[in-house]
């Protein structure tokens, strides 16, 4: 395992707790952290799902099972609001991102530094609690959706998506004789609009959570790191932004939900003629 | 920030968490969400068609109510004439029976008179036998003789 070297200031604290299998490829290495928050996370969600599954009653719902009824059903209705078709895949897949990225998202409310000191304790250098702050996760969900629509694309509607590909937008433009020189314009447009959506799907989520971070560190040093008046202010204005951070990681989780939603079901819109 | 390996265990760690959380929490929360809304929707549409029904049920009532007091009110009129029927019949009867016991009775009366009198007169003929007899066997004059023969007459007939 090699470790990265521990830099002083903010960026000392955006290191990963990192295993590296090739020094010369910089893709061969794994985030532990990030792997280790997943997994725990993945695991706590599914060890609660067999718990709630041997609780669930048929009357009146109470507590937990309450509480998630009202999760599925608000999901439920949000793919139903935006999708044309039934899919029994959609739905689980879309209560899943949600719920998985709003769990790892709301770890961001605990102290800046708690989880890394802790994790110091044990001897790792490096521990970043928030899986959704490394681009690993967000671009594996994205990716994983991204395929998912291309998958529907070539399965429901295959020769119009083929066309789609070449003849939009320019084709219908110009002369007849000059389409077949901007089918790969239109190929290239198309394509940098396809990879834009697990793209920005991805960056959007990173980038906020990353943003709220670097924030907590920025008043983490600014404030605590100062005299007694400093460190109450700091506190109270850390717990401020928790609060805040809170809002945006649901906020996000819905945001990845939602379009997830809308781009599956663009891929399961009927062909108009 | 960097992609590497660690995408790919997310990507393994995502799809399998997807999959678990299908068949473990929401597919059976789904299941019986949709078994219980549709219990429900069975309720309400039972409870619908037991208002209607009872709506339905209200207005036969209602009909067959109207209905039987019609038909009481003409059995009532029907039995308030045939009572005046028989009362007007059993009148009549009563009135010719009575006239006919009166006819009898009259007739009896006067068929009794006529037998009185028959006897009366046999009896009057009878005390002028014997008056007749006293005469002629007593010798009386003439003058007691008239006088005797009156008031045995005016004894005798006084009656008749």
């Amino acid at each position: 395992m090699a470790e990265q070297g521990h830099e002083g200031g903010i960026a000392g604290h955006l290191h990963y707790w990192t295993i590296k299998l090739d020094e010369s490829n910089p893709f061969m290495q794994i985030h532990l952290d990030t792997m280790l928050v997943t997994l725990i996370v993945a695991t706590g969600m599914f060890v609660f799902a067999l718990w709630l599954k041997g609780k669930l009653v048929d009357g009146a719902p109470a507590g937990a099972q309450n509480f998630m009824e009202s999760v599925v059903g608000f999901v439920e209705d949000t793919v139903k609001d935006n999708f044309p078709v039934h899919n029994p895949l959609i739905a689980p897949l879309a209560f899943t991102i949600f719920v998985f990225i709003a769990l790892i998202n709301t770890i961001d409310v605990l102290p800046a530094f708690m989880i890394g000191d802790i994790a110091h304790l044990f001897g790792v250098p490096h521990f970043r609690p928030v899986a959704t702050n490394d681009l690993n996760l967000p671009a594996a969900m994205a990716v994983s959706v991204f395929v998912l629509v291309l998958y529907y694309e070539f399965k429901l509607k295959p020769v119009h998506f083929c066309k789609e590909l070449l003849m939009d937008p320019f084709t219908n433009l110009v002369p007849g004789f000059l389409k077949p020189f901007v089918m790969p314009i239109n190929l290239i447009l198309k394509l940098v609009e396809e990879i834009a959506k697990p793209l920005s799907l991805s960056f959007r989520l990173f980038g906020n959570m990353f943003a709220g971070e670097v924030i907590f560190l920025l008043i983490a040093f600014l404030l605590l790191s100062g005299g007694p008046v400093s460190m109450v202010a700091g506190f109270f204005v850390g717990l401020g932004w928790s609060m805040f951070h809170l809002f945006i990681g649901l906020l996000q989780a819905f945001i990845f939900m939602i379009l997830t939603v809308v781009y599956l079901s663009i891929a399961h819109q009927p062909v108009e003629h | 920030m960097s992609i590497d390996l660690t995408f790919i265990g997310q990507i393994v760690v995502f799809l399998a968490l997807v999959y678990l959380m299908r068949k473990h929490l929401f597919g059976p929360m789904s299941e019986l969400m949709a078994a219980r809304a549709q219990k429900i929707a069975d309720g309400l549409a039972a409870a619908d068609a037991g208002t209607q029904a009872r709506a339905v049920a209200e207005a036969e009532i209602a009909e067959q109510m109207k209905e039987a007091r019609v038909k009481a009110s003409e059995i009532l009129a029907s039995a308030e004439k045939r009572a005046a029927e028989i009362n007007e019949e059993a009148l009549l009867k009563a009135r010719t029976e009575g006239e006919g016991i009166v006819d009898a009775a009259r007739e009896e009366i006067s068929a009794e008179l006529g037998r009185a009198r028959q006897a009366l007169r046999e009896e009057v003929a009878d005390i002028a036998m014997l008056a007749a007899e006293r005469v002629v066997e007593t010798e009386l004059d003439a003058k007691r003789h008239a006088e005797l023969i009156d008031g045995i007459v005016s004894t005798g007939f006084g009656n008749a």
